[in-house]
Formats: structure tokens, C-alpha cells, sequence
């Protein structure tokens, strides 16, 4: 017996394993239930989260294209972008360019003004002494100013001075003509009806007297001479010199054919000349070459005239540019000391006694003012007993 | 030819010159009635004076109280009744200018009261022949002035 209980063993634990296998699957069927029912919960749930995916799709795609339209309007303004800074870059290259050029600009703009600010400063200081020498100057203008004006006024005084004086002269040389004519005609007229009953010396007396009056007059009538040579209105003409020569040699013809003397007159020419004084200077001249002539010889009297420059005349007084009209008086008389020549001009100079040479020593004066009137000069040269010679400028014009 | 009466009239306020011109006509040669009157004013009252015959020759001088010898000249050469009338200047002192003036102004002669007593009875008795010759046509410029 073993075999048999061991099959039947064997039956025992195969149902049991069977019935244990049933056991196991209804709990496993169980189990499956419970699982199939996860699994559809699940599958509704997936079928959800699908449908939910369905349209978070479309969304997406709707997304999508949108996000491309977005690129494809990205693309064209990025295109347009890179075009804007390709323009940008260029103008920013040609900015460069324009902003070194201004840089250069500027530094030479610098370098002016600080040359300019240096030229500044120098002119402000220039400008400063310009004004302390300005204000200086305005000092002195206003001195000179005042002293011009006082010597403006010491002149008009003494103008009025000079008038005074020369309306005295006048005056009181023509006023004093009439009681010295009374006297000489007096004297005259005893002389001629009171001879007889004169003593001899009585008679020479009132010749003295007469002579003495004569001599009076002669001074009154050359002091009146002087004096109308200042106021004589000055009115100059252009005048043939010969024409004032011919008329004085023909005033001195006794004169001159008396003393036999030769007077030549050499290349005249015209001149601008008050006529009437310049007469009155030739026959001034002439007659005192013909008085003062030498004894035992031929008095020979030469006059020239012609026109000179002032540089080419040794004298100071005259302007070296302007044209002069030089007249010369020479003569073969008496002549004088070399040292006489300025004094021989003065009023009432005389280098001989009057019982020499008759005279007042009022006609080279006279001359002189006459020189002086037409804005000229007169020298005088002169050697003793070998002659003298008169040269005067007058301006030509 | 005998020489008929030469009135000559004077104006000078000078006593003086009046005598040497009295002793000067006194003097000459000559058939001379003398007319003075001592300044401008009477000398023209004179000569406008209705009564009075012209004379042949005023000598008149210059430098008169009241009225002076400029004056006298101007009206006489504007009186129709008097510009006929030879005037004869006659003055102490020559000047040109004043003398330009007067010949201007229609005087017949210039003389300057000579110094020389002889030199004036001369100068008269010339001016008197010349004005009995010419009457009272005014000489030429240069003949003016009067001088012996």
C-alpha cells in the first residue's frame, strides 16, 4: 500500500491546489473587476485629458500661426531694422567723419581764441596806455588850448595896440603938418615983405628957421608915408615889374639925368605885388642909389628879377618848396660896413649926418614894411665905397 | 587982352590960411574979387542963396567944422544949379586915396597948401589962368593934383 495513499496524497493536495487555484482566481477575478473598473475610470479620464489635449491643440496651432505671422511681421521688421541701422551705421560713419572734421574745427577755434584772447589782452593794455596817453594828451590840449587863447587875446591886444599906435601916428603926424606949414609960410612971407627991415643975421636966423621947419615936414611927411604903408588895404595883382620900373625913372628922371647916372633893368618879370606899394619900394630903392652914389663916377644901378626856388636861396626864412620872385637893386655907390646891414632897415636909421646926405632914415623902412606886406624878405650886402645890393623874395604865384 | 574981374569965393575956417590967401590975391596980377566964408554951412547957405552970382571958382578946403569940404563937394556936384561950378580943393596934407575921391567925386583941381609963401601966390594965380582957360571941364587923372 505506499503508491496508492501517495496518489491519493497526491489527489488530496492537487484539489486542494485546486481548490486553492479557484480561491486564487476569484480573487484574482476580483482583483481583475477592481482593476477593469480602474482601467475604464482611467480610460475616462485619458479620454478626457485627450479631448482636453484636442483643444489645447488647436489652441497651440491657433498659437502657432499666430506666433508665425508674429515671425514672418518680426522677419520683415527686423529686415527693415537692419536696413534702419545699415542707414544708421552709415550716417554715424559719415557723423564721424563730420565730428572730427568739427573736432579739428573746434581745435583750431581754440587755438584762434586762445591767439585771440592773447591779441585781447595786448590791445586792452595798448588801449589803456592809448587812453592814459589820451587823457594825457586832453592835459595838455586843454593847456595848449588855454595858452593858445591867451596868446589869441595878447594878440588881438595887441592888434588894437598896433592900430592905436598907427591912427596915432597918422593923426598926430597929419594934425602936426598945419601949424608947421603956418610957420614956414610966415617965415616966407617976412623973408619976402620984412627984408629991409631984417639985420643980416636976423635974415640968416629965419633961414635957419626955414630950413629947420623944411626938415620937419620932411620927417612928418615920411612918418605919414610909414604909417599908411600898414593901412593901405593889401590888394595884390599880378604886375609887369617894368611898368612900376619905367614909372620910377620916369618920377626920377631929373635925378637921374642930373647925376648922369645908368639904370638898367635885366630880365623883369611879372609879380604878384600890391602896385602901389611896390612902386613906392623900387622908388625907395632906386633913390637911394642914385643919392648915395660915389662922387667922380658914373653911378650905375642894375636891377633883376627872375624866380627862384626857396631851397636854392641861403636863407631860412624863405620854404624850400614854394617858387619866390627875387628882385635885385645892385649899385656902384657909397655902399656901407658889412655890419650895417640889418640896422641900415630901421625907423630913423641913419649912417651919415644929415648935412651929408639929406634924409629922415625913414625909406628903407618903409621898404622893408613893403617886403614884409607882400610876406617877403629883404637883405641887404653891402661893402663900403664899393657898393651895395638889395635882394628881395616875394612869394611867386 | 585985358583980364576982366575973377570972383573967387574960399571956404576955410582957418584965420590963417585966409590971410595968406587974401596977401597971395592981394599979390597977383590979376582983377580978383574974394568972397570967404568960414565953414561948410556957410558956404552953401552962400552959394544957394538966391541973390548970390555964382561964382568963377570955389577953393575950397577939406577939414571945416559943421560941414566939411567932402561933404560941401557932393552936394554942389548934385545941385543942378551949383555942379557947374569949379571946385578947387585945397588942403594941408596929399593923399591918394583921399584924392582918388575927390576927383571922383567931381572936384576940377587938387593943391596942397604950399609951405612956401612965393610957391603959394604960384600955385594960385597957375589955377586961376587954369580955370579962366578951361573952365569947368575936369582934366585927366594925372593933371589933377596941381604943382608949380
Amino acid at each position: 500500500m505506499a503508491t496508492t495513499t501517495s496518489n491519493e496524497n497526491e489527489l488530496i493536495i492537487a484539489h486542494k491546489e485546486l481548490a486553492f487555484l479557484k480561491e486564487e482566481k476569484g480573487k484574482r477575478a476580483a482583483e481583475l473587476g477592481i482593476a477593469n473598473k480602474e482601467l475604464i475610470f482611467q480610460n475616462e479620464e485619458k479620454e478626457k485629458r485627450a479631448a482636453e489635449l484636442e483643444i489645447a491643440n488647436k489652441e497651440l496651432v491657433f498659437q502657432n500661426e499666430e506666433k508665425e505671422k508674429r515671425a514672418a511681421e518680426l522677419e520683415i521688421a527686423n529686415k527693415e531694422l537692419i536696413f534702419q541701422n545699415k542707414e544708421k551705421e552709415k550716417r554715424a560713419a559719415e557723423l564721424i567723419i563730420a565730428n572730427n572734421e568739427l573736432a579739428f574745427q573746434n581745435n583750431e577755434k581754440e587755438k584762434r581764441a586762445a591767439e585771440l584772447e592773447i591779441a585781447n589782452k595786448e590791445l586792452t593794455f595798448q588801449n589803456e596806455e592809448k587812453e592814459k596817453r589820451a587823457a594825457e594828451l586832453g592835459i595838455a590840449n586843454t593847456e595848449l588850448a588855454f595858452q593858445n587863447e591867451e596868446k589869441e587875446k595878447r594878440a588881438a591886444e595887441l592888434i588894437i595896440a598896433n592900430k592905436e599906435l598907427l591912427a596915432f601916428t597918422y593923426v598926430s603926424s597929419h594934425d602936426l603938418q598945419e601949424p608947421l606949414r603956418k610957420i614956414q609960410t610966415f617965415v616966407t612971407i617976412i623973408l619976402e615983405k620984412e627984408a629991409e627991415n631984417l639985420s643980416e643975421n636976423g635974415k640968416y636966423n629965419f633961414q635957419r628957421m626955414q630950413l629947420a621947419a623944411g626938415r620937419m615936414q620932411q620927417l612928418i611927411d615920411d612918418l605919414l608915408a610909414f604909417s599908411r604903408i600898414n593901412t593901405t588895404e593889401l590888394k595884390f595883382e599880378k604886375t609887369d615889374l617894368n611898368i612900376i620900373i619905367e614909372e620910377v625913372k620916369a618920377e626920377l628922371k631929373e635925378t637921374i639925368q642930373e647925376k648922369q647916372a645908368l639904370v638898367e633893368s635885366i630880365d623883369i618879370c611879372a609879380a604878384n605885388i600890391i602896385p602901389f606899394q611896390f612902386r613906392q619900394l623900387m622908388y625907395n630903392l632906386i633913390s637911394n642909389a642914385l643919392k648915395f652914389s660915389r662922387p667922380g663916377r658914373q653911378p650905375h644901378i642894375i636891377i633883376t628879377s627872375h624866380i627862384v626856388k626857396g631851397n636854392n636861396v641861403n636863407n631860412e626864412k624863405l620854404s624850400p618848396g614854394k617858387n619866390y620872385c627875387h628882385v635885385c637893386v645892385t649899385d656902384n655907390g657909397i655902399g656901407f660896413e658889412p655890419h650895417f646891414s640889418d640896422r641900415i632897415f630901421g625907423v630913423f636909421q641913419k649912417l651919415h649926418s644929415k648935412d651929408v646926405y639929406a634924409g629922415t632914415g625913414i625909406g628903407l623902412a618903409i621898404v622893408k614894411k613893403i617886403v614884409e606886406n607882400h610876406n617877403g624878405i629883404i637883405t641887404a650886402t653891402g661893402e663900403l665905397n664899393k657898393g651895395a645890393q638889395f635882394d628881395i623874395y616875394i612869394p611867386a604865384n | 587982352m585985358k583980364p576982366s574981374t575973377v570972383n573967387i569965393l574960399l571956404a576955410d575956417d582957418d584965420t590963417d590960411d585966409c590971410v595968406f590967401f587974401k596977401e597971395a590975391t592981394d599979390g597977383l596980377q590979376l582983377s580978383i574979387k574974394l568972397t570967404v566964408t568960414h565953414n561948410g554951412e556957410q558956404l552953401m547957405q552962400w552959394l544957394t542963396n538966391e541973390t548970390s552970382k555964382l561964382p568963377d571958382v570955389l577953393f575950397l578946403d577939406l577939414n571945416m567944422p559943421r560941414k566939411n569940404g567932402f561933404e560941401c563937394l557932393t552936394e554942389i556936384k548934385l545941385n543942378k544949379k551949383l555942379q557947374a561950378l569949379p571946385v578947387v580943393i585945397f588942403s594941408t596934407s596929399l593923399e591918394q586915396e583921399v584924392v582918388n575921391q575927390l576927383y571922383h567925386n567931381g572936384a576940377q583941381y587938387f593943391i596942397r597948401k604950399p609951405s612956401d609963401f612965393l610957391q603959394f601966390k604960384k600955385i594960385i594965380q597957375h589955377t586961376i589962368v587954369l580955370i579962366a582957360g578951361k573952365n569947368s571941364i575936369q582934366p585927366a587923372r594925372e593933371n589933377f593934383v596941381i604943382t608949380v
